[in-house]
Protein backbone atom coordinates (compact mmCIF):
# COMPACT_ATOMS: atom_id res chain seq x y z
CA UNK A 1 0.00 0.00 0.00
CA UNK A 2 2.79 2.36 0.97
CA UNK A 3 4.78 1.38 -2.03
CA UNK A 4 1.84 2.07 -4.28
CA UNK A 5 1.41 5.47 -2.72
CA UNK A 6 5.02 6.34 -3.36
CA UNK A 7 4.70 5.15 -6.90
CA UNK A 8 1.66 7.35 -7.40
CA UNK A 9 3.47 10.30 -6.00
CA UNK A 10 6.54 9.84 -8.16
CA UNK A 11 4.26 9.45 -11.16
CA UNK A 12 2.58 12.70 -10.26
CA UNK A 13 5.85 14.58 -9.92
CA UNK A 14 7.03 13.07 -13.19
CA UNK A 15 3.95 14.29 -14.97
CA UNK A 16 4.47 17.73 -13.41
CA UNK A 17 7.98 17.81 -14.83
CA UNK A 18 6.71 16.65 -18.19
CA UNK A 19 4.03 19.27 -18.26
CA UNK A 20 6.69 21.86 -17.52
CA UNK A 21 8.83 20.52 -20.36
CA UNK A 22 5.92 20.58 -22.74
CA UNK A 23 4.93 24.00 -21.62
CA UNK A 24 8.35 25.29 -22.52
CA UNK A 25 8.27 23.38 -25.77
CA UNK A 26 4.87 24.70 -26.75
CA UNK A 27 5.79 28.20 -25.78
CA UNK A 28 8.95 28.14 -27.84
CA UNK A 29 7.25 26.69 -30.88
CA UNK A 30 4.35 29.03 -30.90
CA UNK A 31 6.45 32.02 -30.01
CA UNK A 32 8.93 31.46 -32.81
CA UNK A 33 5.99 30.88 -35.11
CA UNK A 34 4.37 34.15 -34.22
CA UNK A 35 7.73 35.89 -34.34
CA UNK A 36 8.51 34.72 -37.87
CA UNK A 37 5.00 35.73 -38.88
CA UNK A 38 5.45 39.23 -37.52
CA UNK A 39 8.84 39.49 -39.20
CA UNK A 40 7.23 38.60 -42.49
CA UNK A 41 4.74 41.33 -41.93
CA UNK A 42 7.47 43.82 -41.09
CA UNK A 43 9.42 42.85 -44.18
CA UNK A 44 6.25 43.47 -46.16
CA UNK A 45 6.00 46.79 -44.43
CA UNK A 46 9.51 47.74 -45.48
CA UNK A 47 8.50 47.29 -49.10
CA UNK A 48 6.06 50.01 -50.03
CA UNK A 49 5.30 51.87 -46.90
CA UNK A 50 8.95 52.54 -46.22
CA UNK A 51 9.34 54.70 -49.29
CA UNK A 52 6.06 56.36 -48.59
CA UNK A 53 7.23 57.23 -45.12
CA UNK A 54 10.55 58.46 -46.43
CA UNK A 55 8.72 60.64 -48.88
CA UNK A 56 6.61 62.01 -46.10
CA UNK A 57 9.65 62.73 -43.96
CA UNK A 58 11.31 64.43 -46.86
CA UNK A 59 8.26 66.57 -47.37
CA UNK A 60 8.21 67.50 -43.71
CA UNK A 61 11.89 68.31 -43.86
CA UNK A 62 11.36 70.59 -46.83
CA UNK A 63 8.50 72.27 -45.06
CA UNK A 64 10.64 72.82 -42.02
CA UNK A 65 13.45 74.21 -44.11
CA UNK A 66 11.11 76.59 -45.85
CA UNK A 67 9.75 77.69 -42.55
CA UNK A 68 13.28 78.18 -41.26
CA UNK A 69 14.09 80.27 -44.28
CA UNK A 70 11.07 82.50 -43.83
CA UNK A 71 11.80 82.82 -40.15
CA UNK A 72 15.39 83.76 -40.90
CA UNK A 73 14.20 86.41 -43.30
CA UNK A 74 11.87 87.73 -40.66
CA UNK A 75 14.70 87.75 -38.17
CA UNK A 76 16.90 89.71 -40.55
CA UNK A 77 14.13 92.19 -41.13
CA UNK A 78 13.64 92.67 -37.43
CA UNK A 79 17.35 93.05 -36.85
CA UNK A 80 17.52 95.69 -39.52
CA UNK A 81 14.60 97.48 -37.89
CA UNK A 82 16.35 97.30 -34.55
CA UNK A 83 19.52 98.67 -36.07
CA UNK A 84 17.62 101.54 -37.63
CA UNK A 85 15.92 102.23 -34.37
CA UNK A 86 19.19 102.15 -32.49
CA UNK A 87 20.75 104.51 -34.98
CA UNK A 88 17.90 106.97 -34.69
CA UNK A 89 18.06 106.54 -30.95
CA UNK A 90 21.75 107.38 -30.83
CA UNK A 91 21.14 110.31 -33.12
CA UNK A 92 18.40 111.47 -30.83
CA UNK A 93 20.70 110.99 -27.90
CA UNK A 94 23.41 113.15 -29.44
CA UNK A 95 20.74 115.69 -30.27
CA UNK A 96 19.58 115.49 -26.70
CA UNK A 97 23.09 116.16 -25.43
CA UNK A 98 23.25 119.08 -27.85
CA UNK A 99 19.99 120.34 -26.47
CA UNK A 100 21.20 119.89 -22.92
CA UNK A 101 24.38 121.78 -23.66
CA UNK A 102 22.41 124.51 -25.34
CA UNK A 103 20.04 124.68 -22.42
CA UNK A 104 22.94 124.99 -20.04
CA UNK A 105 24.48 127.67 -22.20
CA UNK A 106 21.20 129.55 -22.23
CA UNK A 107 20.85 129.17 -18.50
CA UNK A 108 24.32 130.53 -18.06
CA UNK A 109 23.39 133.50 -20.20
CA UNK A 110 20.15 133.97 -18.32
CA UNK A 111 22.04 133.95 -15.07
CA UNK A 112 20.43 130.87 -13.66
CA UNK A 113 23.78 129.21 -13.13
CA UNK A 114 26.92 130.42 -11.42
CA UNK A 115 29.59 131.11 -14.02
CA UNK A 116 33.31 131.58 -14.04
CA UNK A 117 35.63 132.88 -16.67
CA UNK A 118 38.12 135.49 -17.72
CA UNK A 119 36.79 138.99 -18.22
CA UNK A 120 37.01 142.58 -17.21
CA UNK A 121 36.11 144.46 -14.07
CA UNK A 122 35.30 148.13 -14.27
CA UNK A 123 35.30 150.01 -11.00
CA UNK A 124 33.41 153.29 -10.88
CA UNK A 125 34.27 155.50 -8.00
CA UNK A 126 32.94 158.88 -6.97
CA UNK A 127 35.19 161.73 -7.84
CA UNK A 128 37.03 163.58 -5.11
CA UNK A 129 35.25 166.40 -3.45
CA UNK A 130 35.66 169.50 -5.52
CA UNK A 131 35.13 172.75 -3.78
CA UNK A 132 34.57 174.51 -7.13
CA UNK A 133 31.44 172.66 -7.93
CA UNK A 134 28.31 173.46 -6.06
CA UNK A 135 26.36 170.44 -7.02
CA UNK A 136 27.59 167.14 -5.58
CA UNK A 137 25.79 165.39 -8.45
CA UNK A 138 28.64 166.53 -10.66
CA UNK A 139 31.11 164.15 -9.12
CA UNK A 140 29.19 161.17 -7.90
CA UNK A 141 28.42 158.05 -9.91
CA UNK A 142 24.90 157.94 -11.25
CA UNK A 143 22.88 155.04 -12.48
CA UNK A 144 23.24 156.38 -16.01
CA UNK A 145 26.96 155.81 -15.77
CA UNK A 146 26.39 152.29 -14.68
CA UNK A 147 23.90 151.84 -17.52
CA UNK A 148 26.40 153.13 -20.00
CA UNK A 149 29.07 150.79 -18.85
CA UNK A 150 26.75 147.82 -18.78
CA UNK A 151 25.34 148.54 -22.21
CA UNK A 152 28.80 149.03 -23.64
CA UNK A 153 29.92 145.77 -22.13
CA UNK A 154 26.90 143.90 -23.49
CA UNK A 155 27.37 145.45 -26.91
CA UNK A 156 30.99 144.39 -27.00
CA UNK A 157 30.11 140.80 -26.27
CA UNK A 158 30.00 140.33 -22.52
CA UNK A 159 28.32 137.07 -21.62
CA UNK A 160 27.56 137.77 -17.99
CA UNK A 161 27.69 140.93 -15.89
CA UNK A 162 27.47 141.51 -12.20
CA UNK A 163 27.49 144.65 -10.07
CA UNK A 164 29.27 144.30 -6.76
CA UNK A 165 28.85 140.57 -7.06
CA UNK A 166 25.13 140.72 -7.91
CA UNK A 167 24.26 139.16 -11.17
CA UNK A 168 22.46 141.19 -13.81
CA UNK A 169 19.86 139.38 -15.87
CA UNK A 170 17.48 140.29 -18.65
CA UNK A 171 14.85 141.76 -16.36
CA UNK A 172 17.20 143.50 -13.94
CA UNK A 173 16.35 147.03 -13.02
CA UNK A 174 18.79 149.58 -11.77
CA UNK A 175 17.39 152.53 -9.88
CA UNK A 176 19.21 155.49 -8.43
CA UNK A 177 18.02 156.14 -4.94
CA UNK A 178 19.96 159.14 -3.69
CA UNK A 179 23.61 158.32 -3.04
CA UNK A 180 23.10 154.60 -3.63
CA UNK A 181 22.01 152.47 -6.53
CA UNK A 182 19.45 149.74 -6.14
CA UNK A 183 19.98 146.75 -8.37
CA UNK A 184 16.87 144.59 -8.34
CA UNK A 185 15.98 146.18 -5.06
CA UNK A 186 19.33 145.54 -3.42
CA UNK A 187 21.13 148.73 -2.56
CA UNK A 188 24.77 149.16 -3.45
CA UNK A 189 26.94 152.10 -2.41
CA UNK A 190 29.85 153.44 -4.39
CA UNK A 191 32.31 152.24 -5.53
CA UNK A 192 30.63 150.02 -8.07
CA UNK A 193 32.56 147.07 -9.37
CA UNK A 194 31.06 145.94 -12.64
CA UNK A 195 32.41 142.60 -13.65
CA UNK A 196 31.88 141.19 -17.13
CA UNK A 197 32.84 137.84 -18.47
CA UNK A 198 33.93 137.87 -22.07
CA UNK A 199 37.04 138.61 -24.08
CA UNK A 200 39.00 140.94 -21.78
CA UNK A 201 40.89 142.78 -24.51
CA UNK A 202 37.78 143.37 -26.59
CA UNK A 203 35.82 144.61 -23.59
CA UNK A 204 38.65 146.87 -22.43
CA UNK A 205 39.28 148.39 -25.81
CA UNK A 206 35.56 149.04 -26.34
CA UNK A 207 35.40 150.80 -23.01
CA UNK A 208 38.53 152.79 -23.82
CA UNK A 209 37.35 153.97 -27.23
CA UNK A 210 38.12 157.63 -27.64
CA UNK A 211 34.91 159.57 -27.12
CA UNK A 212 33.45 156.44 -25.74
CA UNK A 213 32.20 155.42 -22.36
CA UNK A 214 35.41 155.96 -20.47
CA UNK A 215 35.93 159.45 -21.74
CA UNK A 216 32.38 160.41 -20.89
CA UNK A 217 32.76 159.01 -17.41
CA UNK A 218 35.99 160.83 -16.87
CA UNK A 219 34.25 163.96 -18.11
CA UNK A 220 31.66 163.42 -15.43
CA UNK A 221 34.41 163.26 -12.82
CA UNK A 222 34.03 159.54 -12.24
CA UNK A 223 37.12 157.62 -11.36
CA UNK A 224 37.25 154.56 -13.63
CA UNK A 225 39.56 151.65 -12.98
CA UNK A 226 39.86 148.80 -15.44
CA UNK A 227 41.17 145.46 -14.35
CA UNK A 228 41.36 142.90 -17.10
CA UNK A 229 42.54 139.39 -17.43
CA UNK A 230 41.53 137.96 -14.10
CA UNK A 231 39.26 135.03 -13.57
CA UNK A 232 35.86 136.20 -12.44
CA UNK A 233 33.31 133.95 -10.83
CA UNK A 234 29.70 135.02 -10.50
CA UNK A 235 26.88 133.51 -8.55
CA UNK A 236 23.52 132.75 -10.05
CA UNK A 237 21.19 135.66 -9.67
CA UNK A 238 18.73 133.77 -7.56
CA UNK A 239 21.25 132.96 -4.88
CA UNK A 240 21.40 135.27 -1.93
CA UNK A 241 24.69 137.11 -1.68
CA UNK B 1 -0.33 12.32 -19.36
CA UNK B 2 -3.25 14.71 -19.40
CA UNK B 3 -1.25 17.18 -17.41
CA UNK B 4 1.46 17.12 -20.08
CA UNK B 5 -1.08 17.82 -22.83
CA UNK B 6 -2.50 20.61 -20.73
CA UNK B 7 1.00 22.04 -20.31
CA UNK B 8 1.60 21.85 -24.06
CA UNK B 9 -1.65 23.65 -24.82
CA UNK B 10 -0.94 26.24 -22.19
CA UNK B 11 2.53 26.80 -23.61
CA UNK B 12 1.22 27.16 -27.16
CA UNK B 13 -1.48 29.60 -26.16
CA UNK B 14 1.00 31.58 -24.06
CA UNK B 15 3.42 31.79 -26.97
CA UNK B 16 0.71 32.90 -29.37
CA UNK B 17 -0.68 35.45 -26.99
CA UNK B 18 2.69 36.92 -26.09
CA UNK B 19 2.95 40.22 -27.86
CA UNK B 20 6.52 40.74 -26.77
CA UNK B 21 8.83 41.82 -29.58
CA UNK B 22 12.45 40.80 -29.53
CA UNK B 23 15.15 42.20 -31.78
CA UNK B 24 15.65 40.18 -34.99
CA UNK B 25 19.22 39.24 -34.09
CA UNK B 26 17.90 37.29 -31.11
CA UNK B 27 15.40 35.38 -33.23
CA UNK B 28 18.28 33.13 -34.34
CA UNK B 29 18.82 31.99 -30.77
CA UNK B 30 15.18 31.05 -30.50
CA UNK B 31 15.28 29.00 -33.69
CA UNK B 32 18.33 27.12 -32.43
CA UNK B 33 16.64 26.52 -29.10
CA UNK B 34 13.61 25.16 -30.96
CA UNK B 35 15.86 22.83 -32.89
CA UNK B 36 17.57 21.64 -29.72
CA UNK B 37 14.26 20.96 -28.00
CA UNK B 38 13.02 19.03 -31.02
CA UNK B 39 16.18 16.96 -30.99
CA UNK B 40 15.79 16.16 -27.32
CA UNK B 41 12.13 15.28 -27.79
CA UNK B 42 12.82 12.77 -30.53
CA UNK B 43 15.80 11.45 -28.59
CA UNK B 44 13.49 10.79 -25.71
CA UNK B 45 10.99 9.00 -27.90
CA UNK B 46 13.74 6.82 -29.36
CA UNK B 47 15.08 6.01 -25.90
CA UNK B 48 11.59 5.06 -24.82
CA UNK B 49 11.22 2.71 -27.76
CA UNK B 50 14.62 1.19 -27.03
CA UNK B 51 13.65 0.70 -23.38
CA UNK B 52 16.54 2.79 -22.08
CA UNK B 53 14.57 5.90 -21.27
CA UNK B 54 15.50 7.94 -18.16
CA UNK B 55 13.54 10.92 -16.84
CA UNK B 56 16.58 12.73 -15.52
CA UNK B 57 18.50 12.41 -18.74
CA UNK B 58 15.51 13.58 -20.77
CA UNK B 59 14.62 16.62 -18.65
CA UNK B 60 18.20 17.73 -18.05
CA UNK B 61 19.02 17.18 -21.71
CA UNK B 62 16.01 19.18 -22.77
CA UNK B 63 16.92 22.29 -20.82
CA UNK B 64 20.66 21.92 -21.09
CA UNK B 65 20.59 21.52 -24.87
CA UNK B 66 18.45 24.59 -25.27
CA UNK B 67 20.73 26.68 -23.12
CA UNK B 68 23.84 25.26 -24.72
CA UNK B 69 22.63 25.91 -28.24
CA UNK B 70 21.59 29.45 -27.47
CA UNK B 71 24.82 30.09 -25.60
CA UNK B 72 26.87 28.70 -28.47
CA UNK B 73 25.09 30.94 -30.92
CA UNK B 74 25.61 33.91 -28.64
CA UNK B 75 29.29 33.15 -28.35
CA UNK B 76 29.55 32.74 -32.11
CA UNK B 77 27.97 36.11 -32.76
CA UNK B 78 30.39 37.79 -30.42
CA UNK B 79 33.44 35.92 -31.70
CA UNK B 80 32.57 36.47 -35.33
CA UNK B 81 32.35 32.72 -35.95
CA UNK B 82 29.07 31.22 -37.11
CA UNK B 83 28.89 28.73 -34.28
CA UNK B 84 25.14 28.47 -34.58
CA UNK B 85 25.79 26.61 -37.82
CA UNK B 86 27.59 23.96 -35.78
CA UNK B 87 24.60 23.70 -33.47
CA UNK B 88 22.18 23.51 -36.36
CA UNK B 89 24.32 20.88 -38.06
CA UNK B 90 24.75 18.73 -34.97
CA UNK B 91 21.12 18.91 -33.93
CA UNK B 92 19.90 18.45 -37.50
CA UNK B 93 21.97 15.29 -38.00
CA UNK B 94 20.91 13.90 -34.66
CA UNK B 95 17.29 14.72 -35.40
CA UNK B 96 17.38 12.78 -38.63
CA UNK B 97 19.19 9.88 -36.97
CA UNK B 98 16.71 9.75 -34.14
CA UNK B 99 13.78 9.85 -36.52
CA UNK B 100 15.36 7.12 -38.63
CA UNK B 101 15.89 4.94 -35.56
CA UNK B 102 12.30 5.54 -34.44
CA UNK B 103 11.04 4.62 -37.88
CA UNK B 104 13.03 1.41 -37.92
CA UNK B 105 11.96 0.45 -34.44
CA UNK B 106 8.33 1.08 -35.25
CA UNK B 107 8.69 -0.84 -38.46
CA UNK B 108 10.34 -3.75 -36.67
CA UNK B 109 7.63 -3.70 -34.01
CA UNK B 110 4.91 -3.71 -36.65
CA UNK B 111 6.44 -6.57 -38.61
CA UNK B 112 7.00 -8.51 -35.37
CA UNK B 113 3.37 -8.05 -34.42
CA UNK B 114 2.23 -9.05 -37.86
CA UNK B 115 4.41 -12.17 -37.86
CA UNK B 116 3.24 -13.07 -34.38
CA UNK B 117 -0.38 -12.72 -35.44
CA UNK B 118 0.22 -14.76 -38.59
CA UNK B 119 2.02 -17.47 -36.66
CA UNK B 120 -0.77 -17.38 -34.11
CA UNK B 121 -3.34 -17.51 -36.81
Amino acid sequence: MKNLHRNNRSKFSKSIIFSLVFLVLGFMFSYSYSLSKSQERSSEFTGGAYFEQEEQYRKELIEQQERNKSLREELEEKQAAIQEFEQSFSEGESRNTDYAEEAEELRRVLGLLPVEGSGLTVTLQDGEYNSDSVNPNDYIVHESHVFQVINELYISGAEAISINGQRIHANSHIVCTGPVIAVDGVQHPAPFTIAAIGKPDVLASSIKLSGGVMDQLVNDNVVVTLDEGQVISMPAFLTET
Amino acid sequence: MWLSVLGLLLGISLGLLTDMQIPPEYADYLSIAVLASLDTLFGGIRAHLQHMYDDKVFVSGFFFNIVLAAGLAFLGVHLGVDLYLAAIFAFGVRLFQNIAVIRRLLLAKWTNKKEARESLG
